[in-house]
C-alpha cells in the first residue's frame, strides 16, 4: 500500500512521470536526445558579430544568420555533414594528440565523476568520457574499420543533425578546465576534445555570443569589452587615483611607453569590474612602491584569449597581439596579471604557436635579479611568481593587519593550477599578507581544485541555473570552510573568477566575498612617503579604513 | 516497546531507503548513491547529510523551525536542477511511504503505524517548508542573474561602455542617458 502511493508520488502532478522511478535510465544514451528550452543553453552569436569575424585574415566563421538553438531548424548550410566530416579529418591530420586521445581511451570511468558538470547535473553526457564518446562516435564511424563495419555495436554511430544538437549542448556545459585529466590514466585532455568539438561547430555557423562577442571585440580594439584607448587608459587613470585618496602616494604609470623594461598585460576585467578593479589598484600600488619600469598597453589590453575557447587560429591570432606590442615597444619581457585562460594558452600553445620569443629576454626581476628560467621560451610571467619572489627577498614592507578583516581562503584557479601548475606562490604571499587564511579541503584544492563552474566563456546570465549547478561543487567546499572556519572571503587568481565566483557564492554562501591575491598584497603594503586615508569608527576613534581598496569605489 | 524505540531501530534503514529514493530523481545516480565523501559527491552527501538530520526531527517531534536548516541544504540543490517544482519537494513526502512500509514488515512492530498521526502531521509541515525554500532559492537565482547583470560582471556582451555606445549611436549621442565616461568623451 504504502509503495503504491510512493509509486505514484515519483509521477509528477503537472508533468507526467519524472524521473523519479529508482531504475537506471530506460534508454541508451545515443537514443536519447538533447532538448533545448530556454535556460538551459547560452544565446548562439549574433549575426554581425559571425560576419565580422568571417572577414578578418586567417578566420574562418561561417554560415552567419539568426538562429536559436530551442528552434527544430538550424538552419544548416548545405553538405553540412560532409562540412563536419571533413573538417574532424583535417583535424585528426593536424593534431596527432587529438588522434590519440580518439584511440586510446578504454573506458575505465576514473574520470567519470570527477567533472563539476556532472556532479551539479547528474546527467551521465557529462561524463568526460562520455561527452568525448559523443564525437569518438563520429570518429569510429568514419575513420576506422571497426566502425565500418559493425556500427553501432562498436560505439559507431552517423553524423545527424541530433548527434550535432547534441554536441552544441555538451560542449557547452564544459569549462575545458582539466579536472577530468588528472585522474586519467592515458592523460586524455578532455578539455581538448571540447576544444575540438566547439572548432568543428563553428565550421557550420554554430557558435555563441557571450563567446564571439569578446572575440570580435578582441580583435577590434584589443580587449573583450571593446574599449578603446582612451577608456581603457581613463579607467586605469582612475584606479590609479583611487589608490592615490587611500594611499597618498600618488602613481606613476605609463601607457604605451616604448622602451619601458616591462610591458605589463592583464585581464580588461580587471580594469573594469568589481571586485577585479582592486585587484588592479593592487597591480599599480605594488609597481609604484617598486619602482617598476613598466607600461600598460591599449593595443595589448586584454590578457585574457576567447581564442581559447573558439578555435586555434582565433586563440593564436589574439595570443599574437600580446607579442606583436611587446616588440613594438621594445620591451625585455612580459608581466601577466591575475589571469585564467591567458595562462594556458601561453603555457601550452603559445610556444607552438608564436613562439618562441626570441626577440624578447628571459625575465629577470629588476629588484632581486632573480631569473626566471620557467619562462625562457615564452618571455612572461605570472605577477603571483614576481610579487612571491619580492617577499621571499624581504623586498616589500607588509602589514597583515591591514587585512584583519578578511578571514580568506584561496581557491586555485584551473588554468593557473593545472596548466601552469601555479599553487605554491599564491599560497606562500597569502602567508605574508593575512593575519590568517584556511585550505579547502585537500580534493577540492590544487590540481583537484574545482571550477567555478562558468569558465570557457559560459559566465553569461541566461544560463545562470546550469553556472550554479556546475558551481556546486566549488560552493559546497567553500561551505565547508565558512562553518568551520569563519571563512568570509574567496581569493583566487582569475578573472573569470571573480566575475563568477561572485555570482556562485551569492547563491551559494551569501556574504563570502571575492578577491584577488594581488587586492591583498595591494592592502598590506606599506609605501614608502604613505599618508593613508583614516576613519573614524562608531566610538570615534580615528583609524586605517578597514576595508583598504573597497572603501574607493 | 513504543515508536520512538520503532524509530531508533529503523532509523537507518528508513533515511538509507529515503536516500536512495531520492537520490533516484538524477538521469545517473549510482555515483550520486555511493560516493562516501561530501565534497567529492556533493549532491550525495549532502542528500544524506541533510535527510540524516532531518529523520531525527521528524522523529522526536522537534521544533518545525527546526527543520529549515536540513531542509535549505537539500532544497538549496534541488531548487537549480532540472526538476519542476512538485519533482524538487516530491522526495521530502517519501519518508511517510517509506516508514509505513518498513514498519508493516515488522510484525512486532507494525501496530504502531496507527500512531503515525503526528510523525506525518510534522513530514507535511516540512513538506510546505520545503516548498518556500524552493521558492525562496528560485528568487534568489533571479536576484543574482539581476545583480549580476547591474554590477557589470555581464558586460562583455552589449557592454554600456562609452566606446561601445559611440559606436552603436554616434549619430544620436545626445538622445542617450549620459554617463561621466561619455562626457569626459566628449570634452565635457
Amino acid at each position: 500500500m504504502a509503495l503504491a502511493k510512493l509509486e505514484q508520488l515519483s509521477k509528477s502532478v503537472v508533468q507526467g512521470p519524472s524521473l523519479v522511478t529508482g531504475a537506471q535510465p530506460t534508454k541508451d544514451w545515443m537514443d536519447t536526445p538533447a532538448i533545448f528550452k530556454e535556460g538551459n543553453f547560452a544565446y548562439p552569436a549574433k549575426k554581425e558579430k559571425v560576419e565580422y569575424l568571417n572577414s578578418q585574415d586567417g578566420l574562418n566563421f561561417p554560415n552567419a544568420r539568426i538562429w536559436s538553438p530551442d528552434e527544430d531548424d538550424w538552419k544548416l548550410p548545405e553538405g553540412w555533414e560532409k562540412t563536419i566530416i571533413d573538417g574532424l579529418k583535417e583535424r585528426l591530420d593536424k593534431f596527432r594528440s587529438l588522434k590519440i586521445f580518439m584511440d586510446c581511451c578504454v573506458r575505465c570511468g576514473a574520470c567519470a565523476d570527477k567533472c563539476h558538470f556532472f556532479l551539479g547535473t547528474g546527467d551521465p553526457k557529462n561524463m568526460p568520457v562520455l561527452r568525448a564518446e559523443l564525437l569518438r562516435s563520429i570518429y569510429r564511424n568514419d575513420f576506422t574499420l571497426a566502425g565500418k563495419l559493425f556500427g553501432k555495436m562498436a560505439g559507431a554511430r552517423e553524423m545527424t543533425v541530433g548527434v550535432l544538437k547534441e554536441w552544441f549542448m555538451y560542449s557547452y556545459q564544459c569549462t575545458e578546465c582539466r579536472r577530468c585529466s588528472v585522474f586519467c590514466p592515458y592523460g586524455i585532455d578532455t578539455a581538448e576534445v571540447t576544444m575540438m568539438l566547439r572548432e568543428l561547430l563553428h565550421l557550420v555557423g554554430i557558435g555563441i555570443n557571450w563567446i564571439l562577442e569578446p572575440v570580435s571585440n578582441s580583435n577590434r580594439t584589443g580587449n573583450h569589452m571593446g574599449l578603446q584607448p582612451h577608456t581603457f587608459k581613463d579607467n586605469v587613470d582612475f584606479l590609479a587615483e583611487d589608490v592615490e585618496n587611500l594611499t597618498g602616494v600618488k602613481v606613476n604609470h605609463t601607457f604605451n611607453r616604448k622602451g619601458a623594461e616591462i610591458l605589463f598585460i592583464t585581464p580588461s576585467a580587471d580594469v573594469f569590474a568589481e571586485p577585479g578593479l582592486y585587484t588592479a589598484m593592487g597591480y599599480l600600488a605594488l609597481f609604484e612602491q617598486i619602482g617598476l619600469d613598466y607600461t600598460w598597453s591599449t593595443y595589448a589590453s586584454e590578457g585574457g584569449n576567447f581564442g581559447l575557447f573558439t578555435s586555434n587560429e582565433t586563440m593564436k591570432k589574439l595570443n599574437g597581439k600580446m607579442y606583436a606590442e611587446a616588440k613594438r615597444l621594445g620591451v625585455k619581457y612580459i608581466l601577466g596579471g591575475e589571469c585564467g585562460h591567458m595562462w594556458r594558452v601561453l603555457h601550452q600553445y603559445m610556444d607552438t604557436m608564436n613562439g618562441p620569443a626570441d626577440f624578447l629576454e628571459v625575465p629577470k626581476s629588476p629588484i632581486t635579479g632573480t631569473v626566471f628560467d620557467n619562462a625562457k621560451s615564452t618571455k612572461m610571467i605570472h605577477i603571483s611568481e614576481f610579487t612571491a619572489d619580492l617577499i621571499r627577498h624581504g623586498k616589500l614592507k607588509l602589514d597583515p593587519s591591514r587585512n584583519a578583516n578578511v578571514m580568506p581562503t584561496y581557491h586555485d584557479s584551473c588554468n593557473p593550477a593545472r596548466a601552469m601548475g601555479l599553487m605554491d606562490e599564491p599560497r606562500y604571499i597569502l602567508d605574508h599578507v593575512v593575519p590568517k587564511w584556511v585550505e579547502m579541503p585537500e580534493n577540492t584544492i590544487r590540481e583537484q581544485t574545482f571550477c567555478c563552474g562558468s569558465g570557457t566563456g559560459l559566465n553569461t546570465d541566461e544560463i545562470m541555473e546550469l553556472r550554479m549547478r556546475s558551481g556546486l561543487p566549488r560552493a559546497n567546499a567553500v561551505k565547508h570552510v565558512i562553518d568551520k572556519h569563519d571563512v568570509n572571503m574567496l581569493s583566487c587568481v582569475c578573472a573569470i573568477d571573480r566575475a563568477t565566483l561572485s555570482s556562485l557564492m551569492d547563491y551559494w554562501n551569501p556574504g563570502c566575498g571575492v578577491c584577488g591575491i594581488s587586492e591583498l598584497v595591494g592592502n598590506a603594503l606599506v609605501m614608502d612617503n604613505e599618508k593613508r586615508a583614516m576613519g573614524y569608527g562608531a566610538d570615534g576613534t580615528e583609524s586605517e579604513l578597514p576595508d583598504g581598496f573597497r572603501t574607493m569605489v | 516497546m513504543d515508536l520512538a524505540e520503532a524509530f531508533r531501530n529503523y532509523e537507518d534503514k528508513i533515511v538509507d531507503e529515503w536516500v536512495d529514493y531520492t537520490l533516484s530523481s538524477y538521469k545517473s545516480s549510482t555515483f550520486f548513491k555511493k560516493g562516501p565523501d561530501k565534497f567529492a559527491n556533493p549532491v550525495g552527501g549532502n542528500t544524506r547529510e541533510a535527510l540524516a538530520k532531518l529523520f531525527k526531527l521528524l522523529s522526536k517531534n522537534a521544533d518545525p523551525g527546526e527543520f529549515t536548516e536540513p531542509l535549505d541544504q537539500i532544497m538549496r540543490i534541488r531548487s537549480i536542477q532540472e526538476f519542476s517544482a512538485s519533482a524538487a519537494v516530491a522526495p521530502i513526502h517519501a519518508v511517510k511511504h517509506i516508514t509505513r512500509e518498513i514498519l508493516s514488515k515488522d510484525e512486532e512492530r507494525k501496530q504502531f503505524i496507527a500512531d503515525l498521526y503526528d510523525f506525518e502531521f510534522a513530514v507535511d509541515l516540512a513538506v510546505l517548508a520545503a516548498f518556500d525554500l524552493y521558492m525562496q532559492c528560485r528568487e534568489q537565482l533571479y536576484k543574482v542573474r539581476i545583480k549580476e547583470i547591474k554590477t557589470g560582471n555581464h558586460i562583455l556582451t552589449d557592454s554600456k561602455c562609452p566606446s561601445n555606445l559611440l559606436k552603436k549611436d554616434i549619430d544620436g549621442l545626445e538622445n542617450l542617458s549620459v554617463t561621466n565616461d561619455l562626457q569626459d568623451i566628449r570634452g565635457n
